[in-house]
């Protein structure tokens, strides 16, 4: 193929693959040291906890005041938005692990958030925030996610039959 | 007993997918071309098949017959007739199906319209995408049958979820899907040759644009999905890097490293092994991105032995890593390049430099996104990450990236002289310093967004420069501007559509550097005839109405005036729809929507008893629109690189004819 235009260069192609290596070597580890300063800066001190109500519970003392994600399920009748006045306002609601078994529950409060729409009995919360000493959970801004029951169908169908 | 016949046609597809392989695979071990033939028959007989099965569930759901679970599940009696076709893919098990009608339409095409050209290859691309049919024929018929049935027949179904009832949400997961799927077909091919041992670049040249296609859908349904939570989420963000929209980013960005790489095996025969690793690559993320997308397992706190479908997805996905690495680490020497990179200023090392930076990103999500799964392995607690720490550990190498976007397509193959670049890039640098002393004296303080807006706009010059350099060498040659132009985009698509979307991709950088860096928010109660500030614009409650819509709906809709310094532009009405049946609530948006920024406002809550007053949410979204008008360019681009060639096909064709001829004897 090209093959002849490339021994012209024969001198620079013997020698150069060495260089080149150790080249490539050190600056391969030095972007990759850059890369890993990059990951660990940004998630120090950033990350949270994952925890489901009872795992929550039953570690009570050791996670109050740390930034948590605690996942849980929607008690419908729980859901309350109270409007204080106009610059402020209260969301609670509480959420279970599991709605057919509610064991303890967990008591949400975000404060100045909409209540979002897919907030209703059985969806799926996600919330970030930090417990207090009393077991309220207090979410931080735009710390609240919620997946639809219906998307992930979680729902329990009447009797399926194959 | 229609759905009876769905059941029976995906079972027989699925039969002949298992056909297809072992025969495939007979018929090649036994130099038996006739086995091979009934194989591929066999193959393009699946997608009628799948197409009859996807038929039969579509009138279910359009005759809403809920003795079928899957219907009674996502679709309801008083759904509009589009809603309840689309509803296919509003579920799990209908969506699998969904994916195995496109599948099977990818590899039909494929095996359809190459197989005279590639006949070596085509055994072995039938074995492996036969084996992917199989895979996902399986899930359908055995473990998520949407032909399950009901005891007792419910007079009613569930209904699609309203806030899946978007366009933007109606089309978004058919491109995912679609772009899913379509890279199966680079992988069978890549495969291919890794088993038989041809590894020229026929089956790069045969996958090219398959590859592209996958990607530009792959693309569609990651802006789509954008633009479905900007204008339905009602969180002012188009993006938060929940597990499911990584899923998606995932492959895409092994995608856009092979389209990159790929480049420097056709022209220097380097990087061979590097390419079949990311085509594995890209292959397992798609396996992994649809499991994730169907069962949100990540973000759910259940395990993933609690899902269903879950051991089956780690176990195909781990038997295809292994198959691959096998084959990969068999033709090694064979993959091994004869040809070095000669120098760290070339456009090689520029794609080299480009393939690094987009695997750390993949990376980098990649542990972000399974960090809970890690965390709990290694310390025993779940941890998770959310967005801020994305983004600050990538920006920096988004910044970098767009500045390799820039400069790279100044270096020349082989090697460029650094002084050849300094040439190239002093005036765009010079007028890149100008324009960041500008937005500084418009009062822009944060660092953050200089240095960012300056990195954009010198990507930009230099690219628009691109443009320039060759239209202007056209119109030398005696052509007029527009002539030399789209003839410059017509002779050279893949390089100038690439160009394109470049610049698609950099004015959403402005885009997403605005919004980031800028957006303001505030939530407060507005009593009728009350307003409120943010930035050059007043809202003027007017007041609100309740009416009763189509169907079950109910509807508040608040009237605001928007004023921008000082002068009235227009009423919007942003809206809380209520499905009454249902209980489920939509808040929908309403902005005043300019280039510069989007007024976006939502009525968050209304009291109708204390007067008339609302709550609002408002938020101020600068440059906003750039991300839409970029994603626009980025698939024009797209679109652009793939346009099939007439020339070129005819040319590969002379050429390529003489040479299956003589392999097939």
């Amino acid at each position: 193929m090209a093959g002849t235009s490339w021994t012209n260069d024969g001198e620079i192609l013997l020698e150069q693959p060495t260089t080149n290596r150790t080249k490539f070597i050190v600056g391969g580890v030095l972007l990759l040291a850059a890369i890993v300063y990059l990951v660990v800066n940004a998630m120090s001190g950033n990350t949270q906890l994952y925890k489901t109500v009872n795992e929550f519970y039953a570690e009570k003392d050791r996670l109050v005041g740390r930034d948590l994600r605690v996942a849980g399920w929607v008690i419908g009748d729980s859901i309350q938005y109270t409007q204080i006045d106009d610059q402020n306002s209260i969301l609670e609601f509480d959420i279970v692990d599991d709605l057919q078994n509610p064991g303890q529950r967990l008591h949400i409060v975000a404060y100045n958030e909409p209540k979002p729409d897919l907030l209703q009995h059985q969806a799926q919360a996600l919330v970030e925030g930090r417990a207090d000493e009393n077991g309220v959970f207090v979410a931080n801004e735009g710390g609240l996610m919620l997946k639809c029951p219906t998307r992930y169908e979680e729902l329990e169908a009447p009797t399926a039959s194959n | 007993m229609i759905a009876d016949i769905g059941y029976l046609s995906l079972l027989i597809a699925f039969g002949l997918a298992v056909y297809s392989a072992v025969s495939a695979w007979y018929g090649h071990r036994k130099n038996d071309l006739r086995w091979v033939e009934s194989a591929r028959n066999a193959t393009i007989l699946t997608f009628p098949l799948v197409i009859l099965a996807c038929g039969t569930l579509v009138i279910s759901l359009v005759r809403s017959d809920f003795s079928l679970e899957y219907v009674w599940r996502v679709s309801s009696r008083d759904m509009p007739t589009y809603l309840k076709i689309t509803a296919l893919w509003g579920g799990q098990a209908g969506s699998l199906l969904f994916w195995n009608f496109l599948l099977a339409a990818f590899t039909a095409a494929a095996m359809a319209r190459k197989w005279d050209q590639q006949r070596q290859l085509m055994p072995y691309a039938l074995v492996v995408a036969s084996i992917t049919q199989i895979f996902f024929l399986g899930i359908s018929a055995f473990i998520e049958n949407p032909f399950i049935r009901l005891e007792s027949v419910p007079v009613n179904g569930n209904g699609l979820n309203p806030l899946l009832r978007h366009p933007g949400m109606i089309i978004h997961p058919p491109m995912l899907y679609l772009g899913f799927t379509g890279f199966t077909i680079p992988y069978a091919f890549a495969m291919a040759a890794l088993i038989s041992g041809k590894l020229d670049d026929a089956w790069i040249r045969t996958t090219r644009r398959w590859t592209l296609v996958a990607w530009l859908f792959l693309s569609l349904g990651l802006i789509l999905g954008g633009r479905w939570a900007y204008d339905v989420l009602g969180w002012g963000g188009y993006w938060a890097w929940d597990p499911v929209e990584n899923a998606s980013l995932m492959p895409w960005l092994s995608g856009t490293a092979f389209l990159h790489s790929v480049m420097i095996q056709e022209k220097r025969n380097m990087f061979k092994m590097w390419n079949m690793f990311l085509v594995v690559l890209t292959y397992c993320l798609v396996i992994l991105g649809t499991f994730i997308v169907r069962s949100g397992v990540i973000s759910s706190v259940h395990s993933f032995a609690q899902s269903a479908i879950g051991p089956f997805f780690f176990g195909f996905i781990g038997i295809m890593l292994v198959f691959s690495t096998y084959w990969i680490i068999r033709r090694k020497d064979d993959l091994r390049s004869k040809n070095h990179l000669l120098s760290f200023l070339s456009r090689e090392a520029a794609f080299l430099y480009n393939n690094f930076l987009i695997l750390a990103i993949l990376a980098i999500v990649f542990l972000f996104t399974y960090y809970p799964i890690f965390s709990e392995l290694f310390t025993g607690e779940k941890g998770f990450v959310g967005p801020t720490v994305y983004e600050q550990a990538l920006a920096p190498l988004f910044a970098v990236l767009v500045l390799l976007m820039g400069v790279a397509p100044l270096t020349m193959w082989y090697r460029t002289s650094l002084k050849r670049l300094e040439m190239g890039v002093r005036w765009p640098a010079a007028a890149t310093a100008v324009f960041v002393l500008v937005l500084f004296a418009f009062g822009i303080r944060s660092w953050g967004a200089l240095v960012g807006f300056g990195i954009v706009g010198f990507s930009a010059i230099l690219t628009l420069l691109e443009f320039w350099k060759g239209t202007h060498a056209r119109m030398r040659k005696g052509e007029p501007l527009w002539t030399a132009f789209s003839n410059l985009l017509a002779r050279n698509r893949r390089r100038y559509g690439g160009y394109w979307i470049h610049l698609g991709v950099i004015v959403m950088g402005f885009g997403i550097i605005g919004v980031e860096i800028f957006q303001q928010d505030t939530q407060m109660r507005l009593q009728a005839g009350a307003s409120l500030q943010m930035g050059n614009y007043e809202m003027v409650f007017q007041g609100a109405r309740r009416y009763e819509g189509p169907d079950d709906l109910l509807i508040t809709e608040a009237a605001v005036d928007v004023y921008e310094n000082g002068r009235f532009i227009k009423t919007i009405t942003p809206r809380i729809e209520f499905y009454t049946r249902t209980g489920q609530t939509m808040t929908i948006p309403k902005a005043r929507s300019t280039i510069t920024e989007d007024f976006y406002v939502l009525m968050v809550n209304w009291e109708p008893t204390s007067a008339n007053a609302a709550t609002f949410r408002v938020f101020l979204n600068p440059l906003i629109n750039w991300v839409w008008a970029g994603s626009i360019i980025f698939i024009i681009g797209t679109l652009i690189a793939a346009w099939p060639n007439p020339i070129d096909e005819k040319a590969t064709q002379i050429i390529r004819r003489p040479v299956s001829a003589h392999a097939t004897d």
